[in-house]
């Protein structure tokens, strides 16, 4: 199953956050709370952390073990767990209209 | 206090493409504002400043922005770009061919202006014969060329009974929203304001109304887009900013490049023709002072000020002189 953006959404990365928060990692402080990047769909505003901006940018017809796989090369984290935490993210996103599957 | 998210630049920006109206409204906010408009290339030009600051939306208004005679290329100009281009209008000259150039043009929303269910108080009150007829049949033709369209009712006096009428309105022209605009005080609308605005009490029983629709219609969405309505336990919009969102996600642009920080409040804080917008976006005093306000008054003590942050800027500022003091509309004593 591969994961596709919703054409229809708005978006754009926040520089200037993105910045901070790379920054952040680097000095390995928490960065969950930093937005490096807004979407905009149906009306609603949604920020994504620096790990929700690069999984939005990896839903390019890619299935959940290629997105889980290109971010371990950004991301130092378990597998396990950072496979469990695209699920739930793309679960979200999927609620809100804001990804689908082919 | 300090919002969570002041976005880097604008998201949306509103943009007075011409003062000239072919209407007379008793509310009219930008009647006395200046009838200097910009050339197209000029009008092209900012379009490409805003893209680059990575503006997602263009959204015209005036002013009748079907006065401006190339708006259509415009707007062309604006959806080449990308920007999700909308506009608002009276739809008095909105006919099936407009409509199919509309979209033609690049338009995916247009909103119109209709303030009552009844023909003879919307044509009284926009000062034409016929207004609501042509309004009504403009939504049908949007529609119809594939664009989607809203209804914008600035809640007055005249309106106030009727805002289940304006729901049934909206759901029989099958629009995808209706805006319930609260009424701001500004222009002739401030001028009119003792003969239109409504009560702090009769704000309270109009939104309590407008919440029951809102959370019991179906296949319409309500738009309140005031903040005071977290006094009933609602949010007034569905971003991640409290309070009013302008200055904080859009700014207003008026006819001759003027910037201000929504179509409501007067005060100029550059020239997008003149001046870097991401700078007046980071560096305006006016804009740092409306996402920074100082609750005063009865603010100081409210529960719900961490979500109102005192209400309507425009309104407060307009009707008090100060944006930090609360929100004339709020009833809570």
């Amino acid at each position: 199953m591969k994961i596709f953006r919703n054409p229809d959404v708005m978006w754009r990365e926040e520089d200037e956050f993105k910045e901070q928060a790379y920054k952040g990692l680097g000095t390995g402080e928490d960065v969950a709370e930093i937005g490096t990047s807004i979407l905009l769909h149906a009306g609603r505003m949604h920020s994504l952390n620096i790990l929700g901006t690069e999984i939005w940018k990896l839903c390019d017809n890619r299935t959940i073990e290629e997105i889980v796989s290109a971010l371990r090369q950004s991301f130092d984290v378990e597998e396990d767990v950072l496979r469990e935490d695209v699920i739930e993210f793309l679960k979200n996103m999927k609620e809100e209209g804001l990804i689908h599957e082919e | 206090m300090k919002n969570e998210l002041i976005p880097s630049s604008p998201l949306t920006v509103n943009w007075a493409i011409t003062n000239k109206c072919n209407f007379g409204c008793s509310h009219c906010y930008s009647r006395s504002d200046t009838k200097e408009e910009l050339s197209f290339d000029t009008v092209c030009g900012i379009l490409d400043k805003l893209k680059k600051a990575k503006v997602f939306s263009v959204n015209f208004g005036g002013g009748e922005p079907l006065l401006r005679k190339d708006l259509l290329e415009i707007a062309r100009c604006s959806a080449d770009l990308g920007f999700a281009v909308s506009m608002n209008s009276n739809g008095f000259l909105i006919d099936r061919d407009m409509a199919l150039k509309l979209k033609e043009a690049g338009f995916s929303k247009v909103g119109i202006s209709i303030d009552s269910p009844r023909p003879e108080v919307h044509n009284k009150f926009r000062g034409i014969k016929g207004s609501h007829e042509k309004a009504l049949s403009a939504l049908v033709f949007l529609k119809g060329a594939g664009i989607e369209t809203s209804i914008s009712s600035v809640i007055c006096k005249i309106n106030i009974d009727d805002v289940d009428g304006l729901v049934e309105m909206a759901l029989s022209s099958e629009v995808s929203n209706i805006n319930f605009h609260n009424f701001k005080c500004s222009g002739l609308g401030f001028a009119n304001k003792d003969i239109l605005d409504l009560t702090p009490e009769e704000w309270r029983d109009f939104y309590i109304r407008a919440i029951e629709l809102k959370k019991s219609v179906r296949n319409l969405r309500i738009s309140l887009e005031d903040p005071i309505i977290s006094q009933l336990g609602e949010k007034s919009n569905d971003t991640l900013v409290k309070g009013s969102v302008c200055g904080k996600l859009s700014l207003n642009i008026k006819s001759n490049g003027d910037i201000t920080p929504c179509g409501f409040i007067p005060i100029v804080v550059g020239n997008i023709c003149e001046d870097d917008l991401l700078v007046i976006w980071k560096n305006s005093p006016v804009l740092d002072k409306m996402r920074n306000k100082e609750p005063k008054g009865k603010c100081l003590s409210c529960e719900s000020q961490s979500e109102c942050l005192g209400g309507c800027t425009a309104r407060t500022l307009a009707l008090t002189g100060d944006m930090n003091n609360p929100d004339p509309h709020c009833w809570k004593k």
